[in-house]
C-alpha cells in the first residue's frame, strides 16, 4: 500500500519536473495567441521560416520548389526552409515529434484530424485576425474548401494542395469486353466483373490499415456515401456500421470474391494498370503524372469522374491537406509564413502548382487564368474535377476522426481478407472509433 | 569420420548446396529485378533472367544523395565503434579485473540495459534530445550507441579468461590500471573487439528507426532512412527500388565477405562468453 | 592500490572505467526508462505535457482488461505466435544447419557464408525485397505456390497468411546468427566422447542426443535468451512489410508501443505497454537462464568466473 503510493508520488513528481522543462520553452505563445490583431511583417528583417511537408516526390518535389524560390525573390528577406519528408505517416509522425519536444516547425502540411490535434493541444495558431485583413482570400475560396479550414468556427488553417477523387481507365480493355465507362457504382461493378479476366484484377487497391488510410480507403468512404451514409457525421460522430457502410463493404467484398477486386500496398492500381493487370485506379486526380508514367506509350489512359450514386448523384470528397501555423513561433516568423501561405493560394501559384501536380486549383479565380484555360483544354478531367471538388467537402476535422480512420482501414483489410464478416469488422470498427471520441472528448 | 563414405558425402555436399542457394534466392531474385525492365518485371509467371536494363541504376542513382547517404553512414559507423571500443574495454576490465563496491549491482544494471525495449524510449530520448539540442546531429546518431552491453559483455568474459599471471607479472612491472587495460588486455583482446566492432559498424548501417525519428535533413541522414525515404517516394517501381536495395546493401555484404573470418574466430575465441 | 587476490587491482580508478559507459546508459536507457515508467501514470498529452493528467493505474488497467484497441492480450497472443516460431523453429532449424554444415570442406564453409549472408544484410533493405517476394500477382513466393497448384496467395494482405510470411523472412535474417553460434559451439564439443559413444555401439542419432547435445547446453541457453528477446522487440520487419496488418493480424507488442505512442498517441497507454514488455523481457531471461538447468544454474552465474562456472556445471 505505502509502496504504491510511494512511487505515484515519485512518478508525479519526476513527470511534473520534466514536463515543467518541456514546457518552458513553448508556453508562453499561447496567452499571447488570443490577441485579436496578427502580426505585422518588418520588411527589413531578416527571417527564416520552416515549412514541414510530404512533397518528396516528382514533380511535386521541384515544383513546390519551384515556387517557393519565386516566392523567396519577391520578399528576398524571407527564406523558407522546406523540410520534405516521404510520406504523410511520416509527416505525422515528425511534426507531432517536433511540436512534442518543443521545437514545432513555422508551418506543416496537415489533414483536417492532425489539426484539430494540434488546435486541442493549444500548440496552433489560430488564422482568424490573419484573414481579416483580406477577406476576398478567404470567399474566394470553393466553399469545401474554405468549410474545411475551421475548427470549431475558428480558422486554423489555410488550403494548398487540393484534390478530389477520379478515376483512371484502360480504355482498350473495356473495348475489348464491349463496356462502357461506367458512371455509377453498380454499373462499375457490373464493368469490373466484366473485365477481370485472363489474369487481369479489375481494381486492385489499399484498403489502408491500423496505421492510416489509404486510397482503398477514400473508395469506401465514397460508396458509403452514395449508398446514403458518410462514414462521419459533420460533427465528427463515426457512422462505420450504418446500413450503408455494411452495403459499401458487402459490394466491395462481392468485386473480390467475383476476382474483380485485389488488395495491396503502395498504389497497387498505378502498378497494375501499368503492367496491363488492372483495368482501373481509382485514386486521386495527383495521381495523374505517375498514373502516365506507369502506362507510357502502351495505350491511351482514360481519365472519367468516380461513380456516383446510382441515381445520378455526384458524390466526391476533397483530398489533399491545408497548411497550418503553429504557434511557438515568433511574431516575425509568423507574419512571413502568413505572406507565404497567401501566396501559395494566389491564382498565378496555384495555375503553376495545378499544372504542374494534378493538384485541383483552391479557387474558381484560377480557372480562368489564360494559360490555365489551354492547359484545361489539353487536360479536360481539370473541369470535371473542379465541379466535384466545388460540391464535395472534406472529412470532419475532429481529432478522433484519425484513430477512426486506422480502424476502418483495418476492418477494411479483415472484411476483404475474408476473416471477419463486413457487419462483423465494421461494428467492431465502430465500437473502438467511439472508444477514440469519448477519450478525446 | 571414417566410417562416412563417399556416396553419402555427396549427398550431404547437395542437401547443404540446396540450403545454401535457399538463402541465396532472395538476393539473386532482387539483383535480377533491378536488371529488369518493368514490362519484364510485372508478368506472372516472373522471369528469371534479366534484360539487362542498367538504367534502373543510373535512375535510382540520380533520385537520392546516396553518396551523401553513404558517407553520414561511414563516419556515424566509424565514430560509434571508436567510442564502443573505448568503453568497452574500459568497462569489461573494471569488471573482470578490478574490485569496487557495488560492482555486481553495477554489472546487472548493465545487462538489465539490455531488456528495455528500444522503440519506446524514443519519445523521453527525443525529448531529451531535443533539451540539449542535438536532434538533427551527428552526435545523437553516434553517442546513444556509444556503449553496448553485448561489448562489456562480451570483453568482460575474455578478460576473465586471460590467466591472472600475465596481470601479476605486469603489476610486478608497476603498470597502473590504464596500462594494463590498454597496452595489456586490449591488444590480447583482438579478436573479440573486432567482433565487436563489426557488430557495432553492421547495427550503425542498419539503423533506421532512432535516425528516422532524430533527423530531418537528408544531408546528415544514414543509409537506411534513405532508403526508406526512397521508398515511399518510388515504391511504386520496383525495378528502380531494387537497384537502390543492391547499392545500398552490397557495401556492408563486401565488407562481411572480407571479413568474415574475423566473425567467426571471433564468436569461437570467445566461448568464455558463450558458454 | 594494492592487489587483493591475485590479478585483481583494488582502486577507485575502476569507477572511472565504467563511468563513460555507465553515462551512456544512464542518460539514454535507464533514464528514459524511468520517465516511461512514470509517463505509464498519467493520460498524457505528448503534443502538450502540461495538459497531462494523473490517472494512477488506469492505464495499466485498459493494458490488463483487454480495453486497449487492439486488446493487449489479443496483442500478447500474436507476440507469442511470432516469438514460439522465431525460437522454436529458428533454433530447431539453426542447429540443424550447424550439425549439417560443422564438418569443414571448402563447399561447406561456402555454404556456411550463404547461410550467414542474409544476417548481415539491413532489415529495411531486405524486408522491401520480401514485400517484393510476397507481392500477390507478381511475386516469387506465389510461383512457388503456383507450382503446388493452388490459387495465389495475398500473402501480406490476408490475416491468415500475414505473420507466416514475416516468419518466414525473419527466419531467413536470423538463421544464420542462430547457426553460426551452434556451430561455434560444436567445435567445443569433446571428440573423444563421441568416439567413445561410438565404440559403446551408439548410432548417430543416439550420439547426438546424449553426447553431443547435451554439450550444447550452454549455447543453447544464449541462443534461446538472444532470440526470444529479439524477437519479442522484433520492430523493423512489421514496420516495413506489415504495418501491424492486415486488421490487426501482425500487431505484436513490440509494433503497438510504436503504433499507440506514435500514430495514435496514446502515449501514456504505450509507456504502460513498455514497463510490461520490459517486465515480461526480464522475466523470461532470468526464467530461461534458470530453467537451463545443469549448464546455468542462475542469473546470478553470469556474475561468477569462469573456473567458478566450470565448476557449478559439474557438480
Amino acid at each position: 500500500m505505502n509502496r504504491t503510493r510511494w512511487m505515484a508520488t515519485a512518478a508525479a513528481a519526476a513527470v511534473a519536473a520534466l514536463a515543467l522543462a518541456g514546457c518552458s520553452g513553448g508556453s508562453g505563445s499561447d496567452s499571447d495567441s488570443k490577441s485579436t490583431s496578427a502580426p505585422t511583417l518588418d520588411p527589413d528583417k531578416k527571417v527564416t521560416i520552416t515549412f514541414l511537408e510530404a512533397m518528396a516526390s516528382g514533380s511535386l518535389k521541384t515544383e513546390l520548389e519551384k515556387i517557393t524560390k519565386e516566392f523567396e525573390e519577391d520578399n528576398p528577406n524571407i527564406t523558407v526552409e522546406l523540410q520534405a519528408q516521404p510520406d504523410y505517416n511520416t509527416l505525422k509522425t515528425k511534426i507531432d515529434a517536433a511540436v512534442s519536444a518543443g521545437n514545432a516547425p513555422t508551418i506543416a502540411q496537415v489533414y483536417g484530424e492532425w489539426a484539430a490535434a494540434y488546435a486541442d493541444a493549444q500548440v496552433l495558431e489560430p488564422l482568424t485576425a490573419y484573414a481579416a485583413d483580406n477577406p476576398s482570400a478567404t470567399d474566394g475560396l470553393y466553399k469545401g474548401i474554405k468549410n474545411s479550414l475551421y475548427i470549431d468556427k475558428t480558422l486554423y488553417m489555410w488550403p494548398f494542395n487540393a484534390s478530389a477523387v477520379a478515376m483512371f481507365y484502360n480504355p482498350e480493355m473495356l473495348k475489348a469486353a464491349g463496356q462502357d465507362v461506367p458512371t455509377t457504382w453498380s454499373e462499375f461493378a457490373k464493368v469490373a466483373k466484366a473485365v477481370s479476366k485472363d489474369g487481369v484484377v479489375a481494381l486492385p487497391m489499399d484498403p489502408g490499415s491500423s496505421s492510416g488510410p489509404a486510397g482503398g480507403t477514400t473508395v469506401f468512404e465514397l460508396i458509403a456515401e452514395a449508398y446514403g451514409t458518410p462514414v462521419f457525421a459533420d460533427d465528427g460522430t463515426p457512422q462505420l456500421d450504418s446500413k450503408a457502410a455494411v452495403k459499401a463493404l458487402n459490394y466491395l467484398v462481392d468485386l473480390k470474391k467475383a476476382g474483380a477486386l485485389q488488395t495491396g500496398t503502395n498504389y497497387p492500381g498505378e502498378t497494375a494498370l501499368g503492367a496491363e493487370k488492372g483495368a482501373f485506379d481509382i485514386s486521386t486526380t495527383t495521381s495523374v503524372y505517375y498514373d502516365q508514367e506507369a502506362v507510357g506509350d502502351k495505350f491511351e489512359m482514360g481519365i472519367a469522374p468516380v461513380p456516383g450514386a446510382d441515381d445520378g448523384t455526384r458524390i466526391n470528397q476533397i483530398n489533399g491537406t491545408n497548411v497550418a501555423m503553429f504557434s511557438g513561433a515568433t511574431d516575425d516568423q509568423k507574419a512571413a509564413a502568413w505572406k507565404y501561405m497567401q501566396f501559395l493560394t494566389e491564382a498565378e501559384t496555384q495555375s503553376e502548382w495545378a499544372q504542374a501536380t494534378g493538384y485541383l486549383p483552391v479557387n474558381p479565380a484560377t480557372l480562368k487564368l489564360d494559360d490555365m484555360k489551354d492547359y484545361i483544354e489539353k487536360n479536360p478531367y481539370v473541369t470535371f474535377a473542379s465541379e466535384d471538388l466545388a460540391d464535395s467537402s472534406a472529412l470532419p476535422p475532429y481529432a478522433w476522426v484519425q484513430d477512426g480512420l486506422g480502424d476502418l482501414g483495418a476492418a477494411l483489410q479483415s472484411a476483404l481478407a475474408g476473416n471477419a464478416t463486413p457487419e462483423e469488422a465494421l461494428k467492431s470498427a465502430q465500437e473502438k472509433a467511439e472508444k477514440a471520441m469519448a477519450a478525446d472528448q | 569420420m571414417a566410417r562416412r563414405n563417399r556416396p553419402g558425402r555427396i549427398v550431404l555436399g547437395i542437401v547443404a548446396l540446396i540450403v545454401g542457394l535457399a538463402f541465396l534466392a532472395p538476393l539473386l531474385w532482387v539483383l535480377v529485378t533491378s536488371l529488369s525492365s518493368r514490362g519484364e518485371v510485372y508478368r506472372f509467371p516472373p522471369s528469371f533472367w534479366p534484360d539487362w536494363h542498367w538504367s534502373n541504376y543510373s535512375q535510382a542513382w540520380a533520385a537520392a544523395p546516396w553518396i551523401r547517404y553513404f558517407l553520414n553512414t561511414v563516419f556515424i559507423g566509424a565514430c560509434t565503434v571508436a567510442l564502443v571500443l573505448g568503453t568497452s574495454v574500459l568497462a569489461g576490465f573494471a569488471f573482470a579485473r578490478m574490485r569496487f563496491a557495488g560492482r555486481n549491482v553495477l554489472f546487472v544494471i548493465v545487462l538489465a540495459v539490455m531488456m528495455v525495449p528500444q522503440t519506446v524510449l524514443i519519445i523521453p530520448n527525443y525529448v531529451i534530445a531535443s533539451r540539449l539540442h542535438l536532434l538533427d546531429t551527428y552526435l545523437i546518431q553516434i553517442l546513444p550507441f556509444g556503449a553496448s552491453v553485448f561489448g562489456i559483455f562480451l570483453l568482460r568474459q575474455f578478460f576473465l579468461s586471460i590467466p591472472t599471471e600475465i596481470f601479476d607479472a605486469a603489476q610486478l612491472d608497476g603498470a597502473g590500471p590504464v596500462r594494463m587495460a590498454f597496452q595489456i588486455a586490449g591488444p590480447l583482446a583482438r579478436p573479440s573487439l573486432i567482433l565487436v566492432g563489426l557488430n557495432t559498424f553492421m547495427g550503425a548501417w542498419n539503423s533506421f528507426v532512432w535516425p528516422y525519428i532524430m533527423t530531418t535533413k537528408d544531408s546528415i541522414r544514414p543509409i537506411e532512412v534513405g532508403l526508406n525515404s526512397f521508398y515511399g517516394v518510388n515504391g511504386t517501381d520496383w525495378t528502380t527500388l531494387s537497384a537502390a536495395v543492391v547499392f545500398t546493401t552490397i557495401p556492408i555484404v563486401v565488407l562481411f565477405l572480407f571479413l568474415q573470418k574475423y566473425f567467426v574466430t571471433g564468436l569461437y575465441s570467445t566461448q568464455g562468453a558463450v558458454r | 592500490m594494492r592487489a587483493t587476490r591475485r590479478g585483481t587491482l583494488r582502486s577507485p580508478v575502476a569507477y572511472l572505467f565504467v563511468l563513460p559507459a555507465l553515462l551512456i546508459f544512464l542518460l539514454f536507457s535507464i533514464g528514459p526508462t524511468v520517465y516511461t515508467f512514470a509517463l505509464s501514470f498519467f493520460k498524457w498529452n505528448k503534443l502538450n505535457p502540461a495538459l497531462s493528467t494523473y490517472i494512477g493505474l488506469q492505464n495499466y488497467e485498459t493494458v490488463f482488461t483487454g480495453q486497449g484497441d487492439p486488446s493487449f492480450w489479443s496483442t500478447v497472443g500474436i507476440s507469442l505466435y511470432f516469438v514460439v516460431g522465431m525460437v522454436v523453429v529458428g533454433t530447431a532449424a539453426g542447429l540443424v544447419i550447424a550439425l549439417l554444415l560443422q564438418r569443414g570442406s571448402r563447399l561447406l564453409s561456402a555454404v556456411r557464408t550463404m547461410v550467414f549472408l542474409p544476417h548481415v544484410t539491413p532489415l529495411v533493405a531486405t524486408s522491401l525485397v520480401w514485400v517484393w517476394i510476397f507481392n500477390p500477382q507478381f511475386g516469387l513466393a506465389n510461383l512457388v505456390v503456383h507450382a503446388t497448384g493452388h490459387a495465389n496467395i495475398d500473402w501480406l494482405g490476408d490475416s491468415d497468411w500475414a505473420m507466416p510470411a514475416v516468419l518466414v523472412y525473419s527466419l531467413w535474417h536470423e538463421l544464420g546468427f542462430v547457426s553460426i553460434v551452434f556451430l561455434g559451439g560444436l567445435t567445443t564439443v569433446s571428440g573423444e566422447l563421441s568416439e567413445a559413444a561410438k565404440l559403446d555401439g551408439a548410432n548417430a542419432w543416439q550420439e547426438f542426443w546424449y553426447v553431443t547435445f547435451p554439450q550444447l547446453r550452454p549455447v543453447l541457453a544464449l541462443v534461446l535468451l538472444v532470440e526470444s528477446v529479439t524477437s519479442l522487440q522484433a520492430f523493423t520487419q512489421f514496420f516495413v512489410m506489415t504495418g501491424g496488418g492486415p486488421g490487426y493480424a501482425t500487431a505484436t507488442l513490440g509494433f503497438q508501443l510504436y503504433q499507440q505512442a506514435f500514430v495514435f498517441s496514446n502515449t501514456g497507454y504505450a509507456a504502460a505497454l513498455a514497463v510490461v514488455l520490459f517486465l515480461v523481457t526480464a522475466a523470461l531471461s532470468i526464467l530461461q537462464l534458470r530453467l537451463q538447468g545443469g549448464g546455468f544454474p542462475s542469473f546470478r552465474s553470469l556474475l561468477l568466473r569462469p573456473r567458478q562456472l566450470r565448476k557449478a556445471r559439474t557438480t
